[in-house]
């Protein structure tokens, strides 16, 4: 992989990134951001002199650092037993609600939205629902926006992901949420489901948050991995002070709350539910 | 070269096709006592995402687990890729999990999984190559010769599909090639 002394050179790279950029990634873990940064200097063919000059200078370069940096990979109805205890659990007891408000944090490309939104039609709570998906990416917005994705790479995984999460629905009922082109390799999600998320660009670890709404559910999956301990602590402290007491919240099947932090949710099943106990300022 | 009076901070075990038997047989025979931990990267069926825990703990003798992201290794425990996750060692001895791209057409990647081991604990870690129809982990492992950890690759003749093997073979020369049984009996034998 790499030695110690360019690991730390890695480390130089982040803060002159920090300085010149909106970015901070200074608290992203080692592991996975040493890797992402020797790949854009594979890519781009740049020695790390070369790297900071043209990331000082170019304004555009940095925006595809960024796009370079953050991991992009999601799926239609990732880890079905997730969506099975959504369905099962969390929404039936979310359904006498006049109004659900829900957040997807690091949304990505869309696709846990439009899991979600699709698993909302078919329980009839769409139209109560108020969604906002924020991600740091602004290409992945652009492709969540469109709610269109590559067709033969994914149908197959993302049609058995639905009948593991609802082995009693017809896989008729997914099909109805797509037009499907194959001349073309897309699958899109249906209009009536477009535009029912608000896709909004927005830096989970700097910017304060986009909205003054508090939250039902907030979907945060496979995003605090990335993270150290410090950064992933303060992020579950936002969803935690902007949840509703017996909120929830659904992380990554294999992340956990670690610290202080463990204490102020239940996990029920595949979700962290916000407990209402008080906690003191020392 | 093997040096009786060395130590491992942790086994790290890769392997494809046919490595489920191998690895059943392994963790069945080894002592109960085992002491450091092992972590095993298997390649799985996409379709099939459970249950290679419960299938695995049937017949091993010490705990079998799928780490959560950012867990510390523990003596006598098994540590199991979760599927559809990357698995990285870090310096401090914890695990991490990453949803990255494929690599090698594998998540988890064996490459990605033994070359961690091999920067995280350098001579301390001990690479094991199983059974698989696939060139993914040989280059990890010669990551982990080349940072004088210590190397067994499975006898190719006693492998079910026999390129994982063959693949790193081809790269490098590990310490030892040994069929199952000898890789059971040589863990056994060595110091806790």
């Amino acid at each position: 992989m790499q030695n110690r002394e360019e690991r730390q050179t890695y480390k130089d790279y982040l803060q002159v990134l920090k300085e010149c950029s909106p970015y901070d990634f200074c608290e992203y873990s080692d592991n996975s951001i040493d890797r992402r940064i020797q790949k854009i200097m594979q890519d781009y063919r740049l020695n790390l002199d070369e790297l900071i000059y043209k990331t000082r200078t170019d304004e555009e370069f940095v925006e595809l650092v960024v796009e370079a940096i953050t991991v992009n990979t999601t799926e239609l109805f990732r880890d079905p037993p997730v969506w099975k205890h959504l369905y099962e659990k969390v929404y039936w007891a979310l359904k006498s609600r006049p109004k659900i408000n829900i957040w997807h944090a690091g949304c990505s490309s869309g696709q846990e939205v439009y899991s979600n939104l699709i698993l909302l039609d078919i329980m009839g709570l769409a139209d109560k629902c108020e969604i906002y998906a924020t991600d740091i990416s602004k290409k992945s917005l652009e492709v969540a926006n469109s709610g269109s994705y590559k067709y033969n790479f994914n149908f197959q995984k993302y049609l058995n992901n639905f009948q593991d999460a609802f082995p009693n629905l017809p896989k008729e009922k997914f099909l109805g949420y797509f037009d499907i082109d194959e001349s073309k390799d897309r699958m899109s999600v249906k209009p009536s489901l477009l535009g029912k998320a608000k896709f909004i660009k927005h830096d989970l670890v700097k910017q304060p948050l986009p909205f003054y709404n508090k939250f039902d559910l907030i979907f945060c999956r496979n995003v605090l991995i990335y993270f150290n301990s410090g950064l992933q602590s303060r992020i579950i402290q936002k969803f935690h002070d902007t949840l509703f007491p017996g909120g929830a919240m659904v992380l990554g099947t294999h992340e956990s709350i670690n610290g202080f932090f463990k204490t102020k949710f239940a996990k029920n099943g595949p979700v962290y539910e916000r407990t209402n106990t008080f906690h003191f300022k020392y | 070269m093997y040096n009786q009076d060395q130590t491992y901070k942790v086994i790290v075990m890769g392997g494809s096709a046919g490595s489920f038997s191998v690895v059943s047989h392994i963790l069945a025979g080894i002592n109960p006592e085992f002491k450091i931990p092992i972590v095993l990267c298997l390649h799985r069926l996409k379709h099939v995402r459970s249950g290679l825990v419960e299938g695995l703990s049937l017949k091993s003798v010490i705990p079998v687990v799928e780490p959560n992201d950012k867990a510390k290794l523990r003596p006598n425990t098994v540590y199991l890729a979760p599927s559809n996750y990357h698995l990285f060692l870090e310096l401090d001895g914890s695990i991490a999990l990453s949803t990255e791209e494929s690599f090698n057409h594998s998540r988890p990647s064996i490459d990605y999984t033994l070359s961690s081991a091999a920067y995280a604990f350098r001579d301390r870690v001990l690479g094991i190559l199983l059974t698989g129809a696939n060139k993914d982990g040989a280059r990890g492992i010669k990551e982990i010769a080349d940072n004088k950890g210590f190397t067994i690759v499975q006898d190719p003749k006693s492998c079910d599909i026999d390129t994982m093997p063959r693949s790193a073979l081809q790269l490098f020369q590990p310490d030892l090639v040994l069929d199952p049984q000898q890789i059971l009996e040589f863990l056994n034998a060595l110091p806790q």
